[in-house]
């Protein structure tokens, strides 16, 4: 016991004399919170994230905000919709995707591209005797818009051109001026509310 | 007291007939306060203007909602699994014949597709040149050259059809019904 107690006692000055002399490289072991890769030129080389532009953080209640509609130019037109229009679904919207991608190549910036509600309408004719209506078919019309920000009076008859030459068969094209009725006719319509503001107004 | 006076009048005046509905008027003038009612009319109408702008602010929080779109919902019948088919088993040649012929139209379609970019280009090209020359030439037109026709908008095209149109086809009486679902929030 007793020679095992010297020992360490040996041991013990040892160590303090070690730390009375000031020498530069200190063992590792003596301070935890120092860690050498933190101070080495390679620290931090994998980080990626704060190369990433900052996004807002979404609110949960986001109300479809309208993408501002522009007035036409001297040089350009304002905002316009294309509406791609049918009964063959696969026609309409292959026809509506190539609008969009001509645009993309072209440079034409598309603000927005959905799908309108479908019309459905029941064709009635008459009976051959008798003056009863009956039900013959049941169409369905199927509606796609690609809104388009602005249009260069330059490329203008070139991009209609493209278009109408690629127009197939039984598909309505259509290209208006977008107005903020459109806008909110693809809503659903809420009486309760245009009821209350009647009756509050009178 | 008011009462009492205006009953004693009635009964002197009763004797004359035509006295009667001017009595009643009198009696009615002494026995009634209306000054109560017009203090609860436009404390009511005051309430329920409020009731109303509350309810109303309350609807105005919740966004509105687009219209469903048919197109994009798959129906129920068809996500039901014991309606699968199993694909066809082809022959070793048949699958060569098939995938040959989807390169050559892939070839074919992709050739399209240059054609039609060249021209684009070279009609862009054309068109800048053009530009350039006119503006060489006049400015005045240069500028009249690059605005907007607003008659142009709006534009309906109607798709081409197999077959021009029959001039003597008699079409059957009959009517279009719109019987598209209207939603309401």
């Amino acid at each position: 016991m007793n020679p095992v107690f010297r020992k360490l006692q040996a041991v013990n000055q040892v160590l303090t004399l070690c730390r009375a002399t000031p020498c530069i490289q200190r063992p590792v072991w003596d301070s935890v919170d120092k860690r050498q890769y933190k101070s080495m030129p390679t620290h931090g080389i994998g980080r990626w994230r704060h190369f990433i532009p900052r996004e807002p953080p979404k609110k949960k209640k986001d109300k479809h905000q309208m993408k501002p509609i522009l007035a036409a130019t001297d040089t350009a037109y304002g905002s316009l919709s294309v509406r791609v229009s049918g009964h063959d679904m696969t026609l309409v919207e292959h026809y509506s995707q190539y609008i969009h991608n001509l645009c993309n190549r072209l440079g034409i910036k598309v603000a927005e591209s959905y799908a309108l509600p479908t019309k459905t309408t029941e064709v009635m004719l008459m009976q051959e005797q008798g003056t009863k209506m009956f039900v013959e078919a049941v169409l369905k019309t199927h509606q796609r818009v690609v809104q388009l920000s602005s249009l260069d009076a330059t490329l203008c008859p070139l991009f209609m051109g493209v278009v109408l030459k690629n127009q197939p068969e039984g598909v309505r094209l259509s290209v208006k001026e977008h107005t903020e009725a459109d806008f909110h006719s693809r809503f659903k319509g809420r009486p309760e509310l245009e009821g209350l503001m009647a009756q509050i107004n009178q | 007291m008011s009462s009492a006076l205006s009953r004693s009048l009635c009964r002197v005046l009763t004797r004359h007939r035509a006295t009667i509905s001017s009595c009643r008027a009198l009696f009615l003038r002494f026995r009634a306060e209306p000054k109560k009612k017009k203090k609860v009319d436009p404390r009511r109408e005051l309430v329920l203007r409020e009731r109303m702008k509350k309810k109303l602010k309350k609807l105005e929080k919740v966004p509105p909602e687009f219209i469903p779109v048919e197109d994009l919902i798959t129906p129920a019948k068809y996500l039901d699994e014991t309606r699968e088919r199993s694909a066809p088993r082809l022959s070793f040649e048949e699958s060569e014949r098939r995938a040959l012929l989807l390169k050559e139209w892939c070839r074919y379609k992709k050739n399209q597709h240059m054609a039609e970019v060249e021209a684009v280009e070279l009609a862009l090209e054309a068109q800048r040149e053009a530009l350039e020359e006119l503006k060489l030439e006049s400015e005045e037109l240069y500028q009249a050259a690059l605005k907007p026709d607003p008659l142009l908008f709006p534009f309906t095209h109607e798709g081409p059809a197999y077959t021009p149109a029959n001039t003597k086809y008699y079409a059957p009486d009959g009517k279009y019904n719109d019987i598209t679902k209207v939603y309401t929030q």
